[in-house]
This record gives structure tokens, sequence and C-alpha cells, in this order.
């Protein structure tokens, strides 16, 4: 069984100060980052969004789903159906 | 007779020790918190019912428990020991994750980082206490509050201790409405806690799109030990959010997480026997493992507080204590908190920031854990 002795020592042997420390400091780079890109990435959108619009059947909320066999794509085969049969009914007329 | 005398010899009556009957206890007791105070009920059942299998004492001979090569229970655990569960658990948590809220609020992203404190200062208790660099960084990591993460590096850094950190983690994962509230209402003042904070924005899809992607990036060239959770939690929340994969999204968020979740809490239980579990080693990690907690806690509330020193919209500090990961639980009881001091405060969603970046942030924090102490 291991044996414990409780000690200052043990830490500054361990480099536990610098690697606490450093492991912080990584920590916070990484999340600043993920920061900074959160906050500029509208920005950059709206840039994008200027030359490449944002398409509405690209990727739709993901709580309804639009993806095969999905109530969504349910609702669409349902508008096109609708859509046919008015143009059917407009032309016996 | 003589029959039936060798035979009760073999029973597990007779091989009983007091430490198996004691886990035997622990594992009815979390059944019992799982069925009666719902505390974590998904993964302390089965962690609790996997504690009373393992500690069913063995049959010399018979290939049974988690350690003994060719049994069942070797393979399922064998997910746990390689670190195969804890990234495919993290890919359904990205496919049930959204980080609207986190991307409609960027600056409460440094309060994920703030809260891992919890896990360097545990590990500098670890060294105090006599523990290894590396045994001391896989305890450690249990302030980061993230089962999954705290299985993943200990299974890389201390296999050893495994059981009693992959434990640790849970129990105090589930008893966070208990371990955070004091401190949380120990560092802020009334008039703190009853900051309101501004509705997040509405964010755009094609946001919710290129984030998992970009965040990986920066996350894996910085932090490149966190590659495997990381990139099962971000390739999770793609699938969720691309729109076009949303059967992949269901599978990962439904079926594979709940059977990895049924598997890796057994497993983790029936590793806890007593011979290997009981020990002097056990008891000095639960101790590191409620102070980690308590610490991480408090580095967020400080975070959040510290913030509020610079900036126009004030942050209500309860938020910080979301920072440590706990997914959601931690969030729920920030919004417990802040609807006790007004209870139309709503401050689950702005919670959920905090939350998902601490999520982000121990795995960052383990990454690094791994590549500096590994060998």
């Amino acid at each position: 069984m291991q044996e414990f002795a409780f000690s200052y020592q043990n830490i500054i042997d361990g480099q536990g100060f610098s690697l606490a420390f450093a492991g912080m400091t990584i920590v916070f780079v990484a999340l600043i980052a993920v920061s900074l890109l959160i906050t500029l990435l509208p920005r950059i959108l709206r840039v994008v969004n200027r030359y490449y619009p944002e398409l509405d059947g690209l990727a739709g909320p993901t709580s309804r789903g639009q993806g095969e066999g999905a109530p969504g794509a349910d609702d669409e085969a349902m508008a096109a159906s609708a859509a046919a049969l008015h143009a059917h009914r407009q032309a016996r007329r | 007779m003589e029959v039936l005398l060798e035979f009760f010899k073999t029973t597990a009556v007779a091989n009983m020790s007091w430490g198996n009957v004691v886990m035997l206890l622990i594992g009815t007791i979390f059944i019992n918190l799982a069925i009666r105070r719902h505390y974590e009920p998904l993964l302390l059942l089965p962690i609790g019912f996997g504690c009373i299998v393992g500690n069913l004492p063995p049959i010399a001979g018979m290939a049974i428990g988690v350690y003994d090569e060719g049994s069942v229970l070797y393979y399922i655990y064998f997910g746990v020991s390689q670190g195969i569960f804890p990234p495919l658990i993290f890919l359904g948590i990205g496919a049930m994750t959204d980080f609207s809220t986190m991307l409609s609020n960027p600056r409460l992203v440094l309060l994920g980082a703030a809260a891992q404190i919890g896990i360097f200062l545990t590990l500098i208790g670890g060294l105090y206490l006599g523990f290894s660099p590396s045994e001391a960084g896989a305890i450690g990591i249990i302030g980061g509050a993230d089962g999954p993460t705290a299985i993943f590096l200990s299974a890389k850094l201390a296999p050893h201790l495994l059981g009693a950190i992959a434990i640790s983690a849970y129990s105090y994962m589930a008893l966070v409405p208990v371990i955070q509230p004091p401190v949380m209402k120990l560092l802020t003042s009334r008039r703190e806690r009853l900051i309101r904070m501004k509705p997040p924005r509405q964010v755009s899809q094609r946001e919710k799109i290129i984030f998992p992607i970009a965040a990986f990036l920066i996350c894996a060239l910085i932090a490149p030990g966190a590659i495997t959770l990381l990139g099962m939690l971000f390739f999770g929340n793609l699938l969720k959010e691309s729109g076009v994969t949303e059967r992949l999204a269901e599978s990962a968020r439904h079926a594979m997480i709940d059977i990895v979740t049924i598997l890796l809490g057994f497993s983790v239980g029936a590793s806890t026997q007593a011979q290997t579990f009981l020990t002097p080693q056990s008891m000095l990690i639960f101790g590191l493992g409620a102070l980690s907690f308590a610490v991480a806690t408090a580095g967020g509330v400080m975070a959040a507080k510290l913030m509020n020193l610079f900036v126009k919209d004030k942050i209500n500090p309860l938020v910080g204590a979301a920072g440590v990961s706990a997914v959601p639980d931690s969030a729920r009881v920030v919004q417990m908190i802040g609807q006790d001091e007004d209870p139309h405060n709503h401050l689950l969603m702005h919670a959920m920031a905090p939350n998902v970046a601490g999520v982000i942030g121990s795995a960052v924090g383990a990454g690094i854990l791994w590549s500096v102490l590994v060998g």
C-alpha cells in the first residue's frame, strides 16, 4: 500500500505551481480564442451573407428536423402536393 | 455433508469481507439516492447496482469480475479502461447541446475557463498529499465536474485510481445541488443575486454550423490532447446543427448515449471491489473531490464578480457557478438560487453558456494534463 507523506516539498518536486499556472493559462487562451471567434463570427457572416445569402432550406431549425424522413420533409411534400392540386383545379376551370 | 461444506466454502457468503459489506451498503445508498432523491439517477442507479455486483466475493478459478481477464464484465469494462466510452458520451452530449446561449453572449465563456481553477488547485492538493504527478493530475480532473472527462484522463494517467476517481466525480456531480449553493451564497450579496441579465440575441443557423468546426480547430490546435473528447463533442453538435443528419443526431443523443451510459455506469460500479477500492487513497480522493467542486464553483463566481468591475451590462455572479460543467445540473442550481431571491429572474439560459463552456474548458484541461503528465 502506498504511504503518504504530506509535504509542501512534494508540490515543488512535482512542479505543481508551474503546471497549474501553465494549465490555467492555456485553458484561458483556448477559451478566449473561442470567445473571440464567437464575437467575430456574426460580423464575418454579415459580409459573407452579402455574397452568399443564407438559404432558408439550407438548415432549418433542428428541433423540427429537415433530414430524410423528418417532419419538415413531410411539410414540404404536403405543400408541393397542395400547389399541384391547386394548379390542376385552376386548369380545369 | 462434506460436499455441502465444500460448496459452502465457495459461496459468496463464506468469502464475504467487511469491506464487501460496506461496498454493498454504498451501492444500496446510491440506488436509494437515485430513486428517492433523483440525484443523477441515470448514473447513480447503474453505478449502485454495479457496485453490488462487483462486491460479491469472486469464486477462485472463475472469471467473473471486471479485473478477471476473459469475463464478460472484463470486456464491458474494457470500454472504460481504454477510454472508449467517454468520447462516445461526448458525441451524444454534442448532439444534445445547443450552443446558442453561448454564441449570443461570448463573454460568459470566460466563466467556463475560470471555473477550471478547481482542476489545477486540486492537482496541487494531490501533490501535497503525496500522490505522484500523474495521479494528482487524474485526481485534479474531478474539479472539472465532468464524469466522462474524469474517466478518460484517469484511464490514461492513473488506471489504478480509476474506480475511486469515477465514483468521486459522479457522486459529487450528483451532489451539485448540495455542494454549490452554500459557496454561491457565501460569495455573493443579495443585491448581486438580484441582477437581471439582458435576454440573449437570436443566433443564425450558419453561426451554429460554423461554430463546432471553427471552435474544434482552435481548441485542438492549442491543446491537441483534447482532440478525442472535443472532436466527438463538436462532431455530435455538427450532426445536430447541420440539419441534414437528424437521424444520426437522434441516434447519438438517445440510443447511443443511453447504451454507453448503462455500460459505463454498471462497469465502473462493478470495478469498486472493496479490496481495491476501500483504501486510504480513495478516502483522500473523495476529500479532494469535494474540495475541488467547491473551489471550481468559487472560481466561476469570483470571475463573474471581477468581470462586473469592467463591464457595463452586469453579470449575475451566480451564473459563474455554472462554469463547472456538470451539465445541466449546475445551471439548474443557478436558476434555483436566483429564483430564491427573485422568482421572476430566469437565469437558466444565461447559465447554460458558462455551463457548456465549462465542458470545453475541462476537456482542454484534461488534454493539457494528458500531454504533460503521460509517460
